[in-house]
């Protein structure tokens, strides 16, 4: 089998089949132009799903699969900062095996803004040098 | 206090001469011989009495000093001016010295040398190290005079950083910062506020290591001349309080100038930085302002960046102000100048406005076949009213008060409408035994002067000799009568004018008065109102009142003379000027001009003398000169004015009054025989209500027009005047 | 020059002939350069999109080379013709040895400068002297 090559077909197979059929394959290839089998290490409040299969090599095992709804509108920072330690080989493990501590003045996260119309745009904090008048508002 | 002393050594001239040269020694009777004595073995021909400072001064030499200034009486007590007299065992303080017949002074011998590195090491030995922190840096005598006379090296070995001398800084009021550590006892600031400021709140407790400078207990310097103890200080120690920290004089450029918030015309010089005035300094002027300015013009200046009109407005359907571009504004503004025929437009010109604006403004009025321009101050039409110029003028000069012998004050308080005026009535009651006499309510002129009363009957008595003041008035050789514009604010102004043109025409009947002396002055309050009434404005709204025109140009006018009552109920007022204030509440349309740091414009003050201001900065936001504003408003009406760019505006100025383009000169008035026979045909009975002055004290000096009442230190000033007279001290 | 009036007199052509010429000897002479000019130019376009990496198309530059060169229609002397002839090839020159940067092409480009303000309302609306 592993001679002729016949078991990456068989792995193909197994691997579509994990991820849900032909058609929905298809979507996730089109998404993350990749295609892989792990088991689901767990999944965050946003909807993302954390896989992880230790025979790809370091660097490839552990990936994200974002919430369906962002669709190929997602991004890296989308990942929150309980799950990012694990995601980057901070740490082994995951905070479904040792939540973090849920400090009261912990803000939600956020993602990076960029490019939308929420996005951080600087602004002046000099006092403008001349003052104009301001007219009063007319009498009734 | 201070001039009982002076007097005296002026009697004894001749045998204390060291004081205050050259002055008093015009003052003295015969003329002496000159002397003959050797700079540096330059002969030098002086006159006796003069101190050994000043005669090498004439020969060309500079001699360091940080206490001697020659405005002020001599101290000597800082010992920087040493020097070695020939024949002298020991170096000779110079300012103090009168010189002597062949004396031989060596200015740069190495015994002055050495006496002046010691004396600089001493004044060092007490003086923080704190340059780099210290607004004095870059215009600082003892910085200079260190590099230059000091000593290469230091001998202070104190690193325990036991011994120096440290001095709790003062609270003087909100305009001048004390550092007290760094007073190096020159005493200036003390002569200044006791000689000049006539307020003897400055002196010194403890000697030696121990001696300060202070105000004894913790009070305001109340002075409305307070300011230019900051230019006096050689050193650090006073600085000014909304400078602090702002620029280094190196940083800054500096643009010469002319102050226009009182009708004197101080010589300024307007310090700016990243087209921001920071600072006004004074520039000396001996016929205008000597090297003073009073604090409003020095510090008023901050309300140039507050409550600016920097783009054009006009009110929408709701009767709201909107911000417009340019070219609607004056489309709106030009449509609605067209509107009306002959007086239904009107004119009303404020006190800060500049000559060229006044023209402009004149030539689109009368174009449009319209005599109705007015201004805000207000002055008797009746007579020959303002049709001679000797009518309105300050006729003796400011300097010429330094000549006269009598001085009459009619319904006027100059200390606050006109401080310069004040310290040269001052300088000439310390000097020459001015008299001063007050018709007017009692106020503190910082001088004695005797008052007659507060009413105008007190003139007719003096006419007929009935008041016991009329035998000293006639005995007068140089007599001066001042009246304020404020006592011409009044309905019977013509009557009191015509009263005092009679009084100065009999007292020139007399015939000891020199024929070219002229008794007969007008202090005006604000700067424009000469240049108004050369250009042929009639000064007072009553015209408009009375015309109610249909649309108003107001230039400037925040005097709040004119309020929407007196007008019709649709007139469309336009507001031309540079800041928010009582006249663009009331505009349909406002239209942003420049303030007097911000043009190139010509005023022209109280003395008739015609001075300009140059451009420091550029107009902020979308604000225009003002002239231009005027003369694009022609163009767009249809009636362009001829001229383009200001040569030409002051070649039509010169056709009007070839006197408000001969820049620095006070050209004489004359016909006041003619003016009086024309005041005697008024025959109306005087109001007797007493003279009223709206300035009398120093809290009412501080916002007097629209650029001190957008300052912010003004505001500060007056609640700590308020607060000091609330104190116990 | 006046060699190009029909109808000038004697003195003057002699004058004009005196003058020395630069390349061409008479007007279709000049004509010729010029066509050459532009021909090289037009072939060289599809070059220059490429190796600069401007954001025009050929079709844009060849528009822009028509309009360079019509900015120069009204000519007629035959000498500053020359001359500006011999600047064109230096310009060539220049871009197909990659002398020039790609701002000096997109230059070309530039949009008109606004004229400055003339007359004294333009100038107070347009806010400077």
């Amino acid at each position: 089998m592993s001679f002729l090559g016949l078991d990456k077909v068989g792995k193909l197979f197994t691997i579509i089949r994990a991820n849900g059929g032909v058609l929905k394959s298809l979507r996730k290839l089109y998404i993350y132009d990749d295609l892989k089998l792990g088991t689901l290490v767990g999944t965050d409040k946003y909807g993302n799903k954390y896989f992880e299969n230790n025979e790809y090599f370091y660097g490839r095992n552990r990936w994200v699969e974002y919430n369906e709804k962002v669709g190929i509108d997602y991004d890296g920072s989308m990942i929150p900062a309980e799950w990012y330690g694990w995601m980057h080989y901070k740490t082994d493990m995951p905070p479904t095996k040792s939540p973090p501590v849920a400090y009261k003045w912990l803000e939600p996260h956020r993602e990076n803004l960029s490019g939308t119309p929420e996005q951080y745009v600087p602004y002046t904090t000099t006092p403008p040098k001349i003052q104009s008048w301001v007219p009063p508002k007319p009498k009734k | 206090m201070m001039r009982m002393p002076v007097t005296a050594v002026l009697r004894k001239v001749s045998r204390v001469p060291a004081v205050n040269n050259a002055r008093i020694c015009a003052f003295s009777s015969a003329a002496p011989e000159k002397v003959e004595v050797f700079i540096d073995d330059k002969p030098v021909m002086v006159e006796p009495g003069t101190t050994v400072l000043q005669a090498a001064a004439l020969a060309g030499v500079e001699i360091p000093r940080f206490c001697y200034h020659e405005r002020l009486s001599i101290a000597g007590n800082c010992r920087m001016c040493l020097v070695e007299v020939e024949k002298s065992l020991k170096p000779v303080a110079s300012c103090a010295m009168p010189v002597m017949k062949g004396m031989r002074v060596k200015t740069n011998s190495e015994f002055t040398r050495k006496a002046r590195e010691g004396v600089m090491e001493f004044l060092l030995v007490n003086h923080p190290l704190d340059c780099p922190i210290c607004d004095q840096g870059g215009e600082c005598d003892l910085q200079d005079q260190s590099m230059t006379f000091g000593s290469d090296r230091s001998r202070f070995t104190d690193i325990n950083f036991s011994g120096k001398r440290a001095v709790e800084d003062k609270n003087v009021g909100p305009l001048i910062k004390t550092i007290m550590t760094r007073c190096i006892h020159c005493t200036r600031c003390i002569r200044f506020a006791s000689e000049v400021a006539g307020v003897d709140d400055f002196g010194t407790t403890g000697r030696g290591q121990d001696m300060q400078v202070g105000t004894y207990v913790e009070k305001m310097l109340m002075s409305e001349m307070s300011g230019n103890i900051i230019d006096l200080c050689p050193v650090g120690a006073l600085t000014s309080k909304p400078y602090a920290f702002m620029a280094r004089p190196w940083e800054t450029r500096k643009t010469e100038s002319i102050d226009v918030l009182d009708a004197i015309g101080s010589n300024i010089v307007v310090s700016t930085r990243t087209g921001e005035v920071l600072r006004v300094i004074p520039r000396q002027n001996d016929d205008v302002n000597e090297e003073w300015i009073s604090d409003k013009s020095r510090f008023a200046v901050d309300g140039l960046k507050r409550q600016r009109l920097t783009v054009p407005l006009l009110k929408n359907s709701s009767g709201q102000l909107e911000q417009v571009e340019w070219e609607d504004a004056l489309v709106r503004v030009a449509q609605a100048l067209r509107s009306g025929k002959g007086n239904q437009v009107g004119a009303i010109a404020g006190g800060l406005v500049d000559a060229e604006a006044l023209t402009a403004l004149k030539d689109v009025l009368n174009r449009l076949d319209s005599e109705l321009l007015c201004t805000e101050e207000i002055f008797p039409l009746d007579g020959s009213g303002t049709d001679l110029r000797s009518n309105y003028l300050l006729n003796s000069k400011i300097a010429g008060i330094e000549e006269a012998d009598m001085v009459l004050l009619i319904g006027t308080n100059p200390r606050f409408e006109a401080p310069l005026l004040n310290t040269r009535l001052r300088k000439s009651w310390i000097n020459n035994d001015l008299k001063v006499a007050m018709i007017g309510p009692k106020v503190d002129l910082t001088y004695e002067y005797e008052h007659l009363g507060d009413s105008p009957n007190v003139i007719d008595a003096v006419i007929n000799g009935k008041d016991a003041f009329s035998k000293t008035l006639n005995s007068a050789k140089k007599p001066i009568i001042i009246v304020g514009s404020t006592a011409l604010q009044r309905s019977d102004a013509a009557v009191i004018l015509s009263k005092i043109q009679k009084l100065s025409s009999s007292l020139r009947a007399k015939g000891q008065i020199p024929s070219d002396w002229r008794v007969l002055n007008v202090l005006h309050r604000v700067a424009s109102q000469v240049a108004a009434l050369d250009i042929g404005y009639s000064a007072g709204a009553q015209k408009i009142r009375d015309a109610k025109p249909k649309v108003l140009f107001m230039l400037g006018a925040d005097e709040g003379v004119i309020s929407r009552s007196d007008l019709a109920k649709d007139c469309f007022v336009i507001y031309q000027g540079h800041h928010g204030d009582r006249g663009a509440e009331i505009a349909d349309a406002v239209l942003p001009g420049a303030a007097y740091t911000e043009k190139q414009a010509t005023y022209v003050n109280t003395e008739g003398r015609s001075q300009q201001t140059t451009s420091a900065v550029n107009p902020p936001g979308m604000a225009r000169e003002d002239w231009k504003i005027i003369r694009a408003l022609s163009e767009i009406m249809g009636i362009t004015l001829p001229y383009d760019d200001l040569h030409e505006i002051r070649k039509r100025m010169n056709e009007i009054s070839p006197n408000l383009t001969r820049y620095g000169d006070a050209e004489d008035a004359n016909y006041f025989a003619q003016a009086t026979e024309l005041g005697n045909l008024i025959n109306k009975p005087a109001d007797s209500s007493p003279f009223n002055v709206p300035m009398k004290q120093l809290e009412d000096f501080y916002m007097t027009d629209a650029i001190s009442r957008a300052s912010p230190t003004m505001a500060k000033c007056i609640q700590a005047v308020k607060k000091q007279r609330e104190s116990k001290y | 020059m006046a060699c190009s009036g029909g109808g000038s007199s004697k003195v003057i052509k002699s004058v004009a002939r005196q003058v020395k010429p630069i390349l061409s000897l008479d007007k279709a002479d000049a004509r010729r350069r010029v066509v050459n000019l532009y021909k090289a130019w037009y072939r060289q376009m599809p070059y220059v999109v490429l190796e600069y990496d401007i954001p025009k198309n050929v079709e844009q530059c060849r528009q822009k080379l028509r309009e360079e060169f019509d900015k120069n229609r009204h000519i007629k002397d035959i000498r500053v013709i020359d001359m500006l002839v011999i600047k064109g090839q230096m310009e060539l020159k220049e871009t197909v040895e990659i002398w020039k940067q790609k701002s000096h092409i997109m230059s070309y480009f530039k949009e008109t400068v606004e004229p400055k303000p003339q007359g004294f309302l333009s100038k107070f609306l347009a806010g400077h002297e």
